[in-house]
């Protein structure tokens, strides 16, 4: 790439040096000088409504808006003069009087923001409740930069109802300023278009046409809009009222294989908010409603276990950790491997993954590790693993002429990879959608077809040979929707003959998180920490797995890690259930470890491009609950056998690091070898629908919002 | 071919038909008939002849008389003392004929003084006929484009000629061309701005209602200079007529080989889709044109990119007013000196201007660049109606400028206009006589501007509502001191900050009427 040629301009007298292609606005901020604006946003495209950047620049006509100008070679700006000043200080007036503006111009503004921690005084206060409580308003700066201290326009209140019947977020249009960032981030961002500005004038306002609620429009509950609004205007349910967040802790969701970076708003010990990141690599900022609205709601349940609980003829009683350590040695200790087994989720991190497998290899002397999905998938486990193991990274689709995609649709997850192929496919690359119910990519899709899945693998053939020939620069995407139908099999088949043979690329949307780091770690039957990874480029096969553990084969203790679906489990004598929120169904465990959500303890996990990304711990565990990593090696501590005694997660990672080679140094993401030889039929479970989990519980049963989300995507 | 002894036009459009054309012209062809004359009198329908409020307007050639006023239950008469005994029906002849309708084409020695380029065969020829347009010398420009000249040699007749854009904004059309040919990419396109929403303007309403096919040669020329080879016409939604009249008349061009490809046997491709308004002010703007074109909101865009580099999807677009492209296959013609004959040295060629208020004959006329205000009403439009007295006008539409008597005199082109803070606009004189109360007048602006507000931005959406505000106090006499430097402020602000010209040109009409007419509006607020 060759270096692009500086500007040099001049800013108040300031000569600078600055990128080209950029606008007036950005080449300003980017040297520390201010100039107010509440419509412009950096993700956005220039939009010029507020009318509040602008500036005086020689040659130029009136005072053209610094963040619609480009720079040009020699301009000189002026943004702080006289005129300038009173113009935007006219502009704010007006503005204010559509907007309640009492608390702007409060006397004892100062005062209210130390004890409120926000500067909705009059909100709090008084109660009148005009702004939530988020600390997230923009107007309080911009009055105070532009220096206005009243305003010469009676404030109107343009009475909308607010807006409360569809999940997670409030919307008060009463508070509106009309910036456009929501239906900008809406259409031009997500390229969702939910969102549009209905009426004109005086009158506009902001919604889905025809006055349909945001469900019925498509909306996707990914939050944006709420995330760039600079008023209260739209605001989280669950969070408006916190105030201003004490930390933000960047961590990685781990909801789907995606892993979408989270920017977690924590107060008081508690996530508040999700927040995406523009500027992460993997999703752009592009995080789903899972991980925006859903995570406080579920790590902060109040169905969370508390303390460690026994079974006791009339119900669970708490016990220390010590005797509850006590009570799973005692049950461990001294049985045939054959007697144990361990049930693994891939919703676990690597960490946790590596020491739950060294339990099941080195204390019990088992190959028994049960991760869900063996039962899941069946007779189709290799061909699903193959295609895993060897998917592509999600950008394949930004370069891709034909996309191919099969039981797919992004409304409610997976938006990196559905917002990608929206692009792509406004690009001018082919789309061919294959689908059950209608998906969201179908309207920009050359082809989509509405059928039954068992008539899916057999259009693949043609669907394929109406792409361009260039197998290499077409993708398929496989959705949920393919690995939870029974017809899968020929699906996986067809699809990795398109990769091996015409040389497309494989992208796999599947609902286990951290499988591929479940395979390097280790955590799976019939395969050792390392053993799946690809060795010094040469292809070394995994041996298969023919370590399948019965499933029929009563036990004298299963120990269930991380999983929540314990009906799937083997029957036993002994139950361990060690998990944040009670299990489904009426089985009642024996011993209750409460557990860690992924906010409470840190790790690393491997997304869908084998890539490793950080899980960052943003506060103390909830009441007793303890890492994964811990219990276990608590047990095996006082099992006083002399497999392991981690007491840090740096302690696991110096391990992982000597097993497993290149896990945490890989550039590009972790490469995998064959996956081999041939998988027993296990599948008992039949799976009526893909609900999201998370550790085995549905998000729908503890998230009050994605109830609806939900039963929309069944269409219900 | 039939040979007959009188022609007998009949003004067909928007006004005549409201008035009941369709039955006068049903009833006169039917008495014709029953007169056993239908082989020696033809009945053509016509565009509108330029006169408005004189209900059903005909003309009788070749006399050319004009009859006004005319109702199914006159035809009789008309036809047995006119037509079969050759006795003009005296009680019906337009008693105030605006002068430019007395001047028969055929007398070329008045053709300076009259000049008619764009308005040429309007109300003279049959606007749903090609033929009649062809035998006007129509499609002769195209083909002397295409045959004679290269693109550039079109464009650089275009610029010679000095023609600017006719909408409002008198950018040099010529220049517009030239930017787009020069703009990269292989798709490029001609749009028509036909999108005629400035209050009291009706000019390119009868520019398509009578001569359809000189704005599709227009359209050519546009296209062959740029090098596009796919046109729109974004036109108001309210105008059924010209919307059916262009239709038709593409549809006979498509006929004749004059759009599509190939045209005339030449490597030149080009045709024309017509798109409807949906009426809203704003999309008069060029950019929120555009958008509503491509299906979007109509909001105006950011400049730059302009539309000669990024335009109609992206692609290099022309936007050109009906007005403007209909001057074009003339000056191709009969060329750019011959056109630089009419008008000011800075500003040459003619002007379409509606008149409309408080005068004698309001209607369209077309006259030189550079005439008087003063001649145009009281040459053009007979004066002020009743004998009273010119109090002022209003000229250039919502977004333009009160005009008081002292300006009666000032020549109306863009360049002069402007040297007094005012501007031609899209060409609309409204006449106010002495009864008229300005601060009424500024509020129905006001108001007009508060309701065409597209919302985009926040002097213009909140600026209106806030002038209207202060209006509507001030019109009910309850008016405050600093009300009138409130109206000034807003504007001042809305002027230098709006997104586009929309709130920018508000400026105008308040500070004009404040100019002229202070002490009246002031004094009408605190009554």
């Amino acid at each position: 790439m060759t270096k692009e040629k500086k500007l040099s301009i001049t800013i108040d007298n300031k000569k600078l040096e600055v990128r080209p292609n950029i606008t007036i606005l950005q080449a300003a901020r980017e040297n520390g000088i201010y100039i107010p604006s509440l419509c412009a946003y950096e993700h956005l495209p220039s939009y010029g409504a507020c009318r509040l950047c602008v500036v005086e620049v020689d040659g130029l006509r009136g005072f053209p808006t610094s963040c619609t100008t480009p720079v040009e070679d020699g301009m000189v700006i002026r943004t702080d003069t006289a005129e300038v000043r009173s113009l935007r200080q006219e502009v704010l007036k007006l503005l204010l009087s559509e907007h309640p503006a009492s608390c702007l111009f409060c006397g004892e503004q100062t005062e209210c923001k130390n004890y409120q921690g926000t500067i909705r005084k009059v909100g709090v206060t008084t109660g009148c409740r005009y702004c939530p409580n988020d600390d997230r308003c923009e107007l309080q700066l911009i009055t105070e930069k532009v220096g206005l201290t009243e305003t010469s326009y009676p404030v109107y209140y343009r009475g909308f109802p607010v807006e409360k019947e569809d999940p997670f977020y409030d919307r008060d249009y009463n508070l509106c300023i009309l910036c456009g960032r929501c239906v900008r981030v809406c259409n031009d961002v997500r390229l969702n278009g939910t969102l549009s500005f209905k009426q004109r004038g005086k009158l506009t306002t902001i919604g889905p046409a025809f006055d349909r609620t945001h469900l019925e429009a498509g909306c996707e509950f990914c939050g944006a809009c709420v995330t760039v609004c600079p008023t209260g205007a739209l605001s989280t349910k669950v969070s408006k009222w916190y105030g201003r967040p004490d930390t933000q802790v960047g961590t990685t969701c781990v909801y789907c294989p995606v892993g979408c970076k989270l920017i977690l708003q924590v107060k008081n010990g508690e996530t508040i908010d999700a927040l995406p990141d523009y500027d992460s690599p993997v999703d752009q900022g592009l995080i789903c409603v899972k991980g925006r609205f859903a995570i406080p709601e579920y790590v902060h349940s109040a169905k969370r276990y508390t303390s460690p609980q026994r079974l006791t003829p009339v119900g669970y009683e708490d016990i220390s950790w010590d005797q509850a350590i006590d009570d799973a040695k005692e049950r461990l200790s001294g049985i045939d491997p054959g007697d144990c087994l361990v049930m693994v989720s891939p919703q676990m991190s690597n960490e946790d993954l590596f020491v739950a497998q060294r339990f099941a290899r080195e204390a019990m002397k088992t190959e028994d590790i049960f991760p869900l999905l063996i039962s899941d998938l069946g007779e189709d486990l290799i061909p699903f693993l193959d295609l895993v193991m060897h998917a592509s990274p999600f950008d394949v689709i930004g370069a891709a002429q034909g996309i191919l995609s099969i039981g797919f649709d992004s409304t409610y997850g997976f938006a990196p990879i559905g917002i990608q192929v929206k692009a792509a496919a406004k690009n001018g690359a082919k789309l061919a959608a294959l689908n059950f119910y209608e998906s969201n990519l179908d309207v920009l899709a050359e082809t989509a077809h509405e059928t039954e899945p068992s008539r899916w693998a057999g259009m693949i053939d043609s669907l394929a040979r109406a792409m361009p020939e260039n197998g290499a620069a077409n993708v398929v995407i496989i959705g949920p929707d393919v690995v939870f139908d029974p017809g899968r099999g020929a699906i996986f088949n067809k699809v990795i003959a398109l990769r091996d043979v015409h040389k497309w690329k494989v992208i796999v949307a599947h609902p286990y998180t951290n499988l591929l780091g479940m395979l390097a770690t280790g955590a799976f039957p019939g395969i050792k920490p390392g053993e799946a990874l690809k060795k010094g480029g040469s292809a070394a096969a995994v041996k298969g797995v023919p370590v399948y553990p019965d499933l029929n084969k009563r036990r004298k203790v299963v120990y269930v890690i991380g999983e929540a679906q314990i009906d799937a489990a083997p029957p036993c004598d002994y139950l361990i259930y060690q998990n944040g929120l009670p299990p489904e169904g009426g089985l009642q465990p024996d011993l209750i470890l409460p557990a860690c959500m992924f906010t409470e303890s840190s790790g690393t996990t491997v997304n869908a491009e084998g890539k490793v990304l950080p899980i960052q711990k943003a506060y103390e565990p909830f009441m007793k609950s303890q890492p994964d990593w811990w219990i276990v090696s608590r047990i095996v501590e006082r099992m006083q056998k002399k497999a392991f005694k981690y007491n840090s997660v740096d302690a696991i990672q110096r391990d992982m690091k000597r097993q497993i080679k290149g896990f945490f140094s890989m550039k590009k993401g972790l490469e995998f070898g064959k996956a081999g030889g041939a998988a027993q039929s296990r599948g008992k479970r039949t799976m009526k629908n893909r609900e999201d989990r998370y550790r085995g519980v549905p998000l729908a049963s503890v998230v009050t919002g994605m109830k609806a989300v939900e039963e929309r995507r069944r269409h219900e | 071919m039939n040979l007959v002894r009188n022609h007998v036009l009949i003004s067909i459009d928007a006004g005549t038909i409201m008035a009941g054309a369709r039955a006068v012209e049903k009833t006169l062809v039917d008495e014709i008939a029953s007169q056993g004359l239908t082989d020696e009198i033809s009945v053509l329908e016509t565009g509108s002849i330029g006169a408005t409020g004189q209900g059903v307007v005909l003309v009788v050639y070749p006399e050319g008389i004009y009859y006004g006023n005319v109702t199914p239950q006159d035809i009789p008469e008309l036809v047995e003392e006119h037509l079969l005994k050759g006795r003009p029906l005296k009680r019906l002849i337009l008693s105030e004929i605006p002068k430019q309708h007395v001047i028969k084409k055929e007398k070329t020695g008045l053709l300076k003084e009259q000049p008619r380029i764009v308005l040429k065969n309007s109300g003279i020829i049959n606007p749903e006929n090609i033929d009649e347009y062809i035998a006007e010398n129509g499609y002769e420009a195209i083909a002397k484009a295409l045959t004679t000249m290269t693109p550039e040699e079109a464009i650089e007749e275009a610029k010679k000629s000095g023609l600017v854009g006719r909408g409002g904004a008198a950018f040099t059309t010529g220049m517009k061309w030239d930017f787009a040919r020069q703009a990269a990419g292989d798709i490029k396109y001609i749009v028509c701005n036909a999108d005629e929403g400035e209050p009291g303007t009706f000019k390119d309403r009868l520019i398509l209602e009578g001569d359809p096919h000189k704005l599709i040669e227009g359209m050519l020329i546009a296209g062959y200079a740029v090098g596009a080879s796919k046109g729109f016409v974004y036109i108001r939604g309210e105008y059924a007529l010209s919307i059916e009249r262009l239709e038709k008349a593409i549809g006979q061009a498509r006929q004749y080989g004059l759009l599509g490809d190939n045209i005339l046997e030449s490597k030149f491709s080009f045709d024309i889709t017509v798109m409807k308004g949906a009426g809203a002010y704003v999309c008069g703007e060029e950019t929120a044109l555009i958008e509503s074109l491509e299906g979007k909101r109509g909001h105006p865009r950011n400049k730059p990119p302009y539309p000669v580099t990024e335009g109609l999807w992206a692609k290099p677009t022309v936007v050109n007013n009906v007005e403007t492209l209909a001057n074009v296959p003339e000056i191709i013609l009969h060329g750019a000196s011959w056109f630089r004959g009419y008008g000011t040295e800075k500003c040459p060629g003619t002007k379409v201007f509606t008149i409309i208020g408080n005068v004698t004959t309001p209607g369209l006329i077309e006259v030189e660049m550079g005439t008087t205000l003063r001649d145009i009403i009281y040459e053009y439009a007979g004066g002020i109606k009743n004998g009273k007295q010119f109090k002022g006008a209003l000229v250039g539409g919502a977004a333009g400028a009160f005009l008081g008597p002292d300006m009666l005199d000032v020549k109306m082109d863009f360049v002069n206009l402007k040297e007094y803070s005012a501007v031609l606009g899209s060409g609309a004189i409204l006449v106010m006589d002495e009864d008229v109360d300005m601060l009424d007048m500024l509020k129905s602006v006001l108001h007009f501007f508060r309701h065409e507000s597209c919302g985009h931005c926040v002097p213009c959406r909140l600026g209106t509502a806030q002038l209207v505000k202060i209006i509507d106090r001030m019109s009910s006499s309850k008016g405050r001191k600093d009300d009138i430097d409130k109206l000034m402020n807003i504007a001042r602000v809305m002027q230098a900050t709006s997104f586009c010209p929309l709130g920018q040109s508000l400026y105008l009409p308040i500070s004009s009427s404040l100019k002229y007419f202070g002490d009246e509006i002031r004094s009408r607020a605190r009554q």
